[in-house]
């Protein structure tokens, strides 16, 4: 036998090792991304991994004839389930209800199969060393290969290569091993023709994986989100993206913050309430825009309204957040309630060929930072909702924040009026947000009356909050502007200068 | 008259037409050896379309003089209109307005619309020709009241017309490629020298005071329609230089303002600013004042089909008196003054024969040149200059990222062959669609119209390609591998050019004067500029002259 030999086993006994708690460590960095509580999911994963290496070492006895063959085709496997673990668990999250199963199973099987391969390393060098020296060698490189992997984890390859090319880059490191051996050792083996062609297919396989990581789960956004990507997809619309951090959830749509979940029932109360407790006749509510079902959540909460329509223009949008196990648990089911209809359209063109009124509609759009987006805010957009607002009945429009962005905010105002509404404009402090604004509008023919009290178990509406609200000191006064129209679009001209300012 | 000159006129017009044969014969082979060269290559480009025009075949029949069976059938119709363009679609929509219904519309397409005809595939409807109007001037009583009627204008506010919010031009409107950069609007200005700035202000300023003015009989100078402008001589005398030596002048030579006005012309002409009368020139920019309630002044209206829009809401009223497929090939004088319209259908090629009280030729002068052959009418048709068009309708998935303001509805590029394209999907409401069709047009003035125009007539699809994709290229680097299709459509006869003494020359006169109180004429190649407003009211006032003589 060649001296080389053990020296190469000595050196696969290293990489196995670093490669073994790499896995471990993304398995336990995956699960505190996408469920939190960092210390529970490191200490849970931790714990059924050692465990699960101990299933292996017990099951390695049962190997008896061909470890030498056994070995390289647990190495393969190993590179393999590591290699694609980060992806699929990150795949799954969003679709599936018990992500928890899908990923202590992967976490298992990686262990079982990690502890298989020591055990086995030791018996196929155990006639090549005395045993004090084989005990000692193995673990030595053992621990320095841990070392090494939980030093450059977190120094250099989650922040240069990210999760998922890192489980794909070791992965690859893993089946190197093997086929390493295989070469070195082919004939002591049997079929290694086989096992070196299953393992070159394993290592082109993780390599793809390695290319196309970027494709599968974007992690070069992370850079540009402070808190972890749980989710991120594009659909033909915009590009959604969900963060976490701790218990906070922040949704992104093309890079703008829609919601963050610790204060969006401030947004999403000042935007309902005012209005719809007004109207304790209302029975049938629009909201257009609002995909993530949050403003249907508060409308829900009155049994007088019998049906809510919802027109989203992003079925990728309103999808996720019926499926969606932790998003439905902040919409609180909203978009699945019998009593709500979704309907995936382009707001204009879905108003234009409506006829049945509704009592109460809220209009919940992105901002107006492009043309595009401009045109739903302007008159020949108010007026076809004019055209569909019940004679008592009463609209919000959300319309930017009149600090930050006051002439984008009286325009708004402008264009509601000149269609012939009345107009009643309020704001509220959203701490993501900043100063926010909000436009009921009415026939001129009625008179809105204040609330006198609001459902109970609201955090923030009141009828004292209310009358802050209405309230515009000095440095959001109303300023004159134009009518925002299809042939001038100011509004969107004024809101890229306003928001210039400020970002 | 001597014979001598005779003689001389004749060579000198021999020698003309040889000189001109040879220049048709070097340019169309020119064309051909092009054609041969690009099939020994491989294709270039990866594009599908087609290459398409006006029925070729029916116009021929006219111009050739084929053979046609004998007519199988007479009948009689108190008016005959020839031409389902805007000028015979508006006659026939005044009659039917003043209580006339005998009346009916010959098309030889098998669609009505003429320039202002239209194209649709699966992503939009875009437009084959005319694609806008600008706001109605506020004395042109006749279009504000047609506009009303098809709810281009909703109603008034303190006076002013309110403009329907869905055909004015949504934002952002104009932007021209130059200098490296996107800028907003047409009049260059993004790194343009403050020389040029200054005479393109001047210029500017020069024509807005004559918008302003009125000659010495109390009339706009520059109006439209082009016959309501003033006929005070010391204006209607810039008809008889070219709008560049006008502006040679009065000191115009900033490259950017000549540009400028040279697009302008091509873009309202199809030609260039020497050929172009400096009336004409002027009257582009002098002649719109129309004022809303909810737009700026000269504000545009556009649809997705351009100007197909308006043509079928004319068509439309008219449904039940329109002929397509139906070419008149002759027209004769009876003896008690009626005259009979020979007629053949291109869908079932039967000939049948109309005996008509009164005629409205709606047909531009080239083809009534072949139609009054047996009239004695002294007019010099070969004043008549056609400009020649391609519109090529490109269907792309993606436009590439560029420097400065976003797509706009009409979008230039500086110092390129074409003048530009428009986006079609400009007045959808959708937010967002994967796909678009960009209108480019390109008139093609290189060449004197004849020539351009048989150049055109043989230029294959590929080589139309070759022609377009390089210019797109330069204004979008990149945009190739996102043309999905492109629909050229050849224009031979695209528009009527004002060119140097026609506007207001004897030989138009003429050409507009009615026939023994029976054949009318109604086209805007009668009025010098080919614009919807001209086409509207010649319809009206051939109609008009009808009606007055019935009655």
């Amino acid at each position: 036998m060649n001296k080389k030999l053990p020296a190469l086993l000595l050196i696969s006994v290293f990489v196995v090792a670093t490669c073994g708690l790499i896995y471990e460590l993304i398995a336990g960095t995956l699960a505190s991304y996408l469920l939190g509580d960092s210390v529970t999911q490191f200490s849970t994963i931790i714990g059924v991994y050692l465990f699960s290496m101990g299933i292996g070492s017990w099951i390695s006895k049962y190997f008896e004839k061909n470890i030498l063959s056994w070995f390289i085709q647990i190495e393969i496997l190993v590179g393999l389930v590591g290699g694609f673990s980060s992806t699929v668990l990150f795949l799954v999250f969003e679709s599936i209800a018990s992500f928890r199963i899908v990923l202590y199973g992967f976490v298992s099987l990686t262990g079982i199969l990690v502890g298989l391969e020591i055990p086995l390393l030791m018996r196929i060098l155990k006639d090549r060393y005395e045993f004090k020296d084989l005990v000692s060698k193995v673990f030595t490189f053992d621990y320095i290969g841990a070392l090494l992997a939980s030093l450059i984890f977190p120094l250099l390859l989650i922040p240069h290569l990210g999760l998922v090319k890192t489980a794909y880059m070791f992965g690859m490191l893993n089946v190197a091993v093997a086929l390493i051996v295989c070469l070195s050792f082919k004939k002591e083996i049997r079929a290694s023709k086989y096992l070196q062609s299953a393992s070159m297919v394993s290592i082109i396989l993780l390599l793809a994986g390695f290319v196309y990581a970027d494709k599968i789960t974007s992690f070069s956004e992370s850079q540009t989100y402070s808190d972890t990507i749980i989710y991120s997809k594009s659909t033909p619309y915009q590009r959604i993206i969900l963060t976490k951090k701790n218990k906070v959830l922040r949704l992104f749509l093309n890079g703008n913050l829609q919601f963050s979940s610790d204060d969006e029932y401030r947004y999403h109360e000042a935007l309902v309430h005012p209005g719809l407790q007004a109207l304790p006749f209302a029975k049938h509510v629009l909201v257009m825009g609002g995909g993530d079902g949050l403003a249907v959540r508060e409308i829900l909460k009155y049994p007088n309204v019998d049906s809510v329509t919802l027109v989203d223009l992003d079925k990728g949008m309103t999808s996720l957040f019926q499926s969606n196990k932790i998003l439905l648990a902040l919409n609180k089911n909203a978009l699945l309630s019998p009593k709500v209809k979704v309907i995936n359209a382009d707001a204009f063109s879905w108003i234009k060929v409506q006829h049945k009124k509704f009592d109460f509609i809220v209009i919940d759009f992105p901002d107006p930072s492009n043309y595009a987006v401009g045109k739903l805010y302007t008159n020949a957009f108010y007026n076809l909702v004019k055209g569909i607002l019940a004679p008592k009945g009463l609209m919000v429009v959300q319309s930017t924040s009149p600090y930050v962005a006051p002439k984008s905010f009286w325009t708004v105002n402008k264009t509601l009026e000149s269609v012939g509404l009345k107009t009643i404009p309020y704001h509220n402090y959203v701490p993501s947000f900043g100063e926010w604004g909000y436009i009921m509008a009415t026939d001129p023919d009625n008179i809105y009356k204040k609330p006198q009290q609001y459902l109970p178990g609201l955090r923030f509406v009141s009828k004292e909050s209310l009358d802050l609200m209405l309230f515009f000191p000095k440095d959001m006064a109303k300023v004159e502007t134009d009518v925002n129209k299809l042939n001038n679009q100011i509004l969107v001209k004024y809101f890229e200068d306003e928001w210039a300012n400020v970002l | 008259m001597s014979g001598q000159t005779f003689y001389k006129d004749d060579l000198s017009a021999y020698l003309k037409r040889r000189s001109f044969l040879l220049r048709i014969g070097l340019i169309t082979g020119g064309i051909f050896l092009n054609s041969c060269y690009k099939k020994i290559r491989s294709t270039k480009y990866n594009i599908k379309g087609t290459l398409q025009g006006p029925n070729a075949k029916a116009g021929h029949i006219l111009r050739d003089k084929i053979k046609l069976p004998a007519p199988s059938n007479t009948r009689k119709i108190k008016t005959l209109i020839i031409g389902s363009g805007i000028s015979g679609l508006s006659a026939g929509r005044w009659l039917k307005k003043n209580g006339e219904t005998d009346f009916e519309i010959l098309e030889l397409e098998n669609h009505t619309g003429g320039n202002s005809y239209f194209g649709t595939n699966k992503v939009s409807a875009y437009p084959l020709g005319a694609h806008y109007i600008t706001i109605a001037n506020n004395d042109d009583n006749l279009l504000i009241d047609f506009l009303q009627e098809i709810n281009v204008i909703t109603h008034f506010e303190k006076e002013l017309p309110y403009y329907n919010d869905y055909f004015l031009t949504f934002d952002p409107e104009e932007r021209l490629l130059i200098n490296g950069g996107w800028q907003e609007g047409l009049v260059p200005d993004f790194g343009v020298p403050a020389t040029d700035k200054e005479q393109i202000k001047r210029f500017l300023q020069e024509v807005d005071q004559l918008k302003n003015t009125k000659g010495n009989d109390g009339k706009f100078l520059f109006n439209i329609p082009l016959s309501s402008s003033s006929s005070d001589p010391s204006y209607r005398k810039l008809d008889k230089i070219s709008f560049h030596s006008y502006l040679e002048e009065k000191g115009y030579d900033s490259k950017y303002l000549l540009w400028y006005l040279n697009y302008a012309c091509k873009d309202d002409y199809g030609q260039k600013i020497d050929k172009i009368s400096a009336w004409a020139g002027l009257h582009y920019f002098a002649s719109r004042r129309g004022k809303a309630a909810n737009a700026e002044q000269n504000a545009i209206l556009t649809w997705p089909e351009g100007n197909g829009w308006i043509m079928k809401e004319l068509a439309k009223q008219l449904k039940d008196h329109i002929k397509t497929s139906t070419l008149c090939y002759g027209l004769k004088l009876m003896a008690n003054g009626d005259i009979t319209a020979s007629i053949f259908n291109t869908h079932t090629n039967a000939t049948e024969e109309i005996i008509a009280e009164k005629i409205i030729l709606c047909s531009p002068q080239f083809v009534n040149n072949r139609l009054l052959k047996n009239f004695n009418r002294n007019i010099d048709y070969r004043a008549f200059n056609y400009s020649p068009w391609l519109i090529a309708n490109i269907t792309i998935n993606e436009l590439p990222e560029s420097k400065g303001i976003n797509l706009c509805w009409d979008n230039v590029a500086y110092n390129t062959p074409s003048v530009g394209y428009v986006n079609s999907a400009q007045q959808h409401l959708k937010l967002s669609e994967d796909k678009k069709v960009i209108t480019y047009y390109l008139p093609l003035c290189d060449f004197e119209p004849a020539i351009a125009r048989l150049a055109a007539y043989v230029r294959s699809y590929e080589q139309w390609l070759d022609i377009v994709v390089p210019e797109l290229e330069m204004i979008h680097p990149g945009i190739t591998d996102a043309i999905e299709n492109i629909d050229f459509w050849v224009w031979g006869h695209g528009m009527i050019a004002p060119t140097t003494n026609f506007v207001w020359s004897e030989n138009l006169k003429k050409a507009k004067a009615p026939i023994n109180n029976k054949i009318f004429f109604a086209h805007s190649d009668l009025s010098g500029v080919s614009i919807f407003e001209e086409a509207f009211h010649q319809g009206i006032n051939a109609a008009k002259q009808v009606l007055n003589v019935v009655s």
